[in-house]
């Protein structure tokens, strides 16, 4: 088997060539006298009968010649006035085709314009490289999903709403209350009487008083169903189900980003294997301008091969450990493990304590805002102390640099990640009373005197977090980063300077985008609203991040590779997405809706209301609905599914297969090519020494 | 666009079109930016194909690759004579395996030119030492040089000749991730 016209297939590059011999063609290499069996060899006349007959891979074709480009333009006419005997209907095909081609090269020109920041992204990445530009690409990617996901959310959803409230045709169906749940129905969201003029700047920033009883939440939602003349929108449903949907699709967006960052690892098979090589060879980035980048980089390159080498030295060491130093060190990292899951289990503690703490005192005054804001505080402060805690830690374990630094962001996303579990499992059983004797429950199935509409509370309570969120970004950037800057630059102390400018650290800003996100997709079921105000935050943060990025920030020494770590961003994400899930299929599922306010307060469940309109579709679709519920279809289809799985395994393991066979022939045939090599020199050196005699 | 440009042929620019990773629109900014390096030299009028190269010198002031240690390889391993004077078929060639869309192959055989300093379709040690030099602003102590040189050999040499031949070397490149996006210059 020709190892070069299996590993390119379909692609030319490895059929052709250049060849050192001198021939009639000008070529770009000076003569070496020793045959050239290294380089690739050229065949100036392909068997085009063993290839396709198409004229679009022979433009392909000549693209990837690795030829000057006048002999490619010499190839060209060859190639035009080679005129195939074809029949009417194949050149038809084939001048289409072109035309095709043409249209589509135009098409996706016109697209790369358009794309989104796309100057922005080429600048940032010229300067700080490819793993800062990844924060930014993350940063795009998340802005385009929340975007759509609103666009979703406002033609079912928020359209419907608004012209059936106008219309008022609709009436909200009446709902049956049994004796003693008249308290149930209480819901009043507008203050009484004369209130201060600061309540409206607190009522922004905490989403009650003028904001409660409006769009932004579930309360204001009806459950009507609209009806117009023969057209019937149930609006409930379509809540839900765009709820669900919004879900599968932000699922759906994730799998396939991650299905394309795979793909390229997969091709290069993975574990990065000869470190030393590939940083010599692909370490520079040819694309940085500017002299302080191009100097930067060059330090961070020289600062990557003397981490590697010191890494080699810190193996060497300890493998050379004797076995009571192995003991020793081993029980000191158990130990500090330890440590490190006490301070998260502390942080939870307080992230479940502020909760409680604010979700039982509600007051209007000004101090209340702290009151309200304490568990985003507390979290932010969690997010803050811990890793930094953490980090020094880290430094007794004595792991090898590469090593720290997956710990560390490991212990930062399941700390960023687990906090917010903890708020919305503190938030779950106070509504419902599974932290106190079951009485307040009693009437309605949930806490009705704390939480008249507790759909409406969780959504202020997710609006509050991103609010914070976004705060504190502007925040950290106008009072430490700025100032950070301008003390750097005018002041010559040695300690100012030894600490520096502020560097750009990739992993912690794309896990405050993340968790960012998840507030999102766990409050967007009770806060319709929230993806479109997440749009536009995540817009400002571009801006002032890529600002701040430009004026007080110097590239990080230690750099992110931007490739593997695209997929750990979108392996987070999902995590987040996971999470979100979990919570809303909790809420969909088990807890009881209010009864005083939102599309569902005639039901026992949330999910009911697909069951009660499934009836009302036609026969023949019920049919078919109860046929892919039932066991006659889903089974088969597992049985199918589970098929199709072990066979895409089986063809992944072949593939690796054959990859690792065709390595072991490339370096026989080296071999081989070198013993032969020897043997004619020894046999020229002997036929030679015999004419001398 | 709709206004007739004089530069160029229809067909001198399908030429294009077809031989490099280019649309019609991004050529014409290319020939642009040659003007702009050297106006008096380079015609606006190409229809006749003059035969003007530029030199070394000049093209390695642009600012994308001014900053850029293999600045002199890059443009000599793109020339006829091997000297870097480009002419303007060779410069459009340059940028167009180094844009984003020349496929890993393309891009491996012109990393290998680059690399090898010698020219002796070889990367012997000397060439990975100037590369490691030119990389590091020589700030490496040499017997870091040295080891770093030795320990990239033996990952990347399959046929155990202590040096890379091209194959050696686009079996390295074929396990590298961040090749394709480091190896690519905007323009």
């Amino acid at each position: 088997m020709d190892f070069r016209g299996s590993y390119a297939e379909g692609s030319a590059a490895g059929d052709y060539g250049y060849q050192g011999a001198p021939e009639s063609l000008r070529l770009r290499q000076r003569l070496s006298a020793v045959p050239d069996q290294s380089s690739p060899q050229f065949n100036w006349n392909p068997d085009h009968t063993s290839e396709n007959e198409e004229g679009s891979s022979d433009r392909q074709n000549l693209k990837e010649l690795p030829l000057p480009m006048e002999l490619k333009k010499a190839i060209r006419q060859v190639q035009q006035m080679k005129v195939p005997v074809v029949s009417g209907w194949q050149s038809w095909r084939r001048s289409k085709s072109k035309t095709l081609k043409r249209f589509r090269e135009e098409a996706g020109g016109i697209l790369a314009y358009v794309a989104l920041w796309r100057r922005n992204l080429q600048k940032i990445g010229g300067h700080f490289g490819g793993g800062v530009q990844s924060y930014f690409l993350f940063l795009r990617f998340l802005v385009v999903l929340n975007f759509f996901s609103f666009l979703l959310i406002a033609s079912f959803v928020l359209v419907p709403s608004i012209i059936f409230h106008s219309r008022s045709s609709g009436n909200n169906s009446n709902i049956n209350i049994s004796a003693g749940q008249e308290v149930c129905t209480y819901y009043e969201p507008n203050p009484q009487g004369l209130v201060d003029f600061y309540t409206y700047f607190i009522d922004l920033l905490t989403g009650t008083g003028f904001m409660e009883y409006s769009y932004l939440f579930y309360g204001y939602y009806n459950n009507t169903e609209g009806i117009t003349n023969d057209f019937s929108y149930n609006i409930p449903l379509a809540y839900l189900l765009t709820a669900a949907f919004y879900s599968i699709f932000c699922l759906i967006c994730i799998v396939i980003r991650m299905g394309s960052v795979i793909r390229v690892t997969v091709k290069t098979g993975g574990r990065t294997v000869g470190g030393y090589s590939m940083l010599v060879f692909t370490g520079w980035d040819y694309g940085l301008q500017g002299d302080r980048a191009t100097k930067l980089k060059q330090n961070n390159i020289r600062y990557k091969l003397q981490v590697d080498l010191e890494e080699e030295r810190i193996k060497l060491k300890a493998a050379s450990l004797t076995l009571g130093q192995t003991v020793g060190l081993y029980s000191l990292r158990a130990f500090l493990n330890l440590i490190v899951l006490g301070l998260i289990i502390g942080a939870f503690i307080c992230i479940f304590l502020a909760t409680q703490f604010s979700q039982t005192n509600r007051e209007t005054d000004f101090l209340s805002l702290v009151v309200q804001y304490l568990p985003s505080i507390v979290i932010t402060l969690a997010n803050f102390v811990v890793p930094f805690l953490c980090d020094q830690i880290a430094l007794l374990e004595k792991h090898a640099p590469s090593t720290t630094i997956i710990l560390a962001l490991l212990r930062a996303v399941f700390l960023r990640l687990a906090s917010l579990g903890v708020l919305l499992i503190t938030l779950w059983s106070q509504i419902t009373c599974s932290t106190e004797d079951g009485g307040t429950c009693l009437p309605c199935g949930y806490n009705h005197t704390l939480y008249q509409c507790w759909e409406t509370r969780v959504g202020q309570e997710m609006y509050k977090l991103a609010m914070f969120d976004f705060l504190t970004v502007i925040a950290v950037m106008i009072l430490v980063e700025f100032p950070r800057r301008m003390v750097v630059d005018s002041c010559s102390w040695k300690l100012v300077k030894f600490v520096g400018r502020q560097e750009f650290v990739v992993p912690q800003n794309v896990l405050g985008l993340v968790y960012g996100q998840t507030v999102v997709w766990i409050g967007a079921l009770f806060c319709p609203l929230l993806p479109v105000i997440n749009t536009v935050k995540f817009i400002i943060i571009f801006y002032c991040k890529k600002m701040t990025l430009f004026y007080n920030c110097q590239p990080a020494n230690r750099t992110f590779r931007s490739t593997s770590s695209n997929f750990f961003f979108l392996l987070v994400l999902l995590f987040g997405w996971i999470l979100a899930a979990f919570t809303l299929i909790y809420s969909v599922a088990a807890i009881h809706p209010s009864m005083s306010c939102g599309p569902f307060r005639s039901l026992t469940m949330m999910w009911s209301v697909v069951p009660n309109s499934f009836h009302s579709l036609s026969s023949s679709t019920q049919d078919f609905l109860h046929y892919i519920g039932s066991q006659a279809f889903s089974i088969p289809l597992f049985v199918l599914s589970c098929v199709v799985l072990s066979y895409m395994a089986a063809l992944a393991s072949v593939y690796g297969q054959s990859v690792s066979l065709l390595k072991a022939q490339l370096k026989l045939e080296g071999r081989d090519k070198q013993f032969l090599v020897k043997q004619i020199e020894e046999l020229s050196l002997a036929s030679r020494k015999r004419q001398d005699c | 666009m709709g206004n007739k440009q004089t530069i160029f042929t229809d067909e001198q620019l399908d030429a294009y079109q077809d031989c490099t990773f280019f649309t019609r629109k991004e050529i014409l900014r290319l020939h642009g930016r040659y003007h702009e390096l050297a106006p008096h030299l380079v015609p606006m009028d190409y229809t006749n194909e003059p035969d003007v190269k530029l030199p070394l010198a000049l093209i390695v002031n642009m600012p994308e690759l001014k900053e850029n240690p293999f600045r002199n390889r890059i443009v000599e391993s793109f020339s006829e004579d091997g000297e870097g004077n480009l002419s303007f078929n060779d410069f459009v060639d340059m940028f167009s395996v180094l844009s984003e869309m020349a496929p890993r192959e393309l891009k491996a055989i012109y990393a290998f030119k680059i690399y090898d300093f010698n020219t002796d379709n070889f990367i012997c040690k000397e060439d990975l030492e100037k590369t490691l030099n030119k990389l590091t602003r020589e700030e490496l102590t040499s017997e870091e040089v040295n080891l770093v040189c030795e320990k990239a050999i033996e990952e990347a040499d399959l046929d155990g000749d202590s040096k890379l031949s091209f194959a050696d070397f686009e079996n390295m490149i074929s396990r590298a991730p961040d090749f394709l996006s480091t190896f690519h210059l905007r323009i």
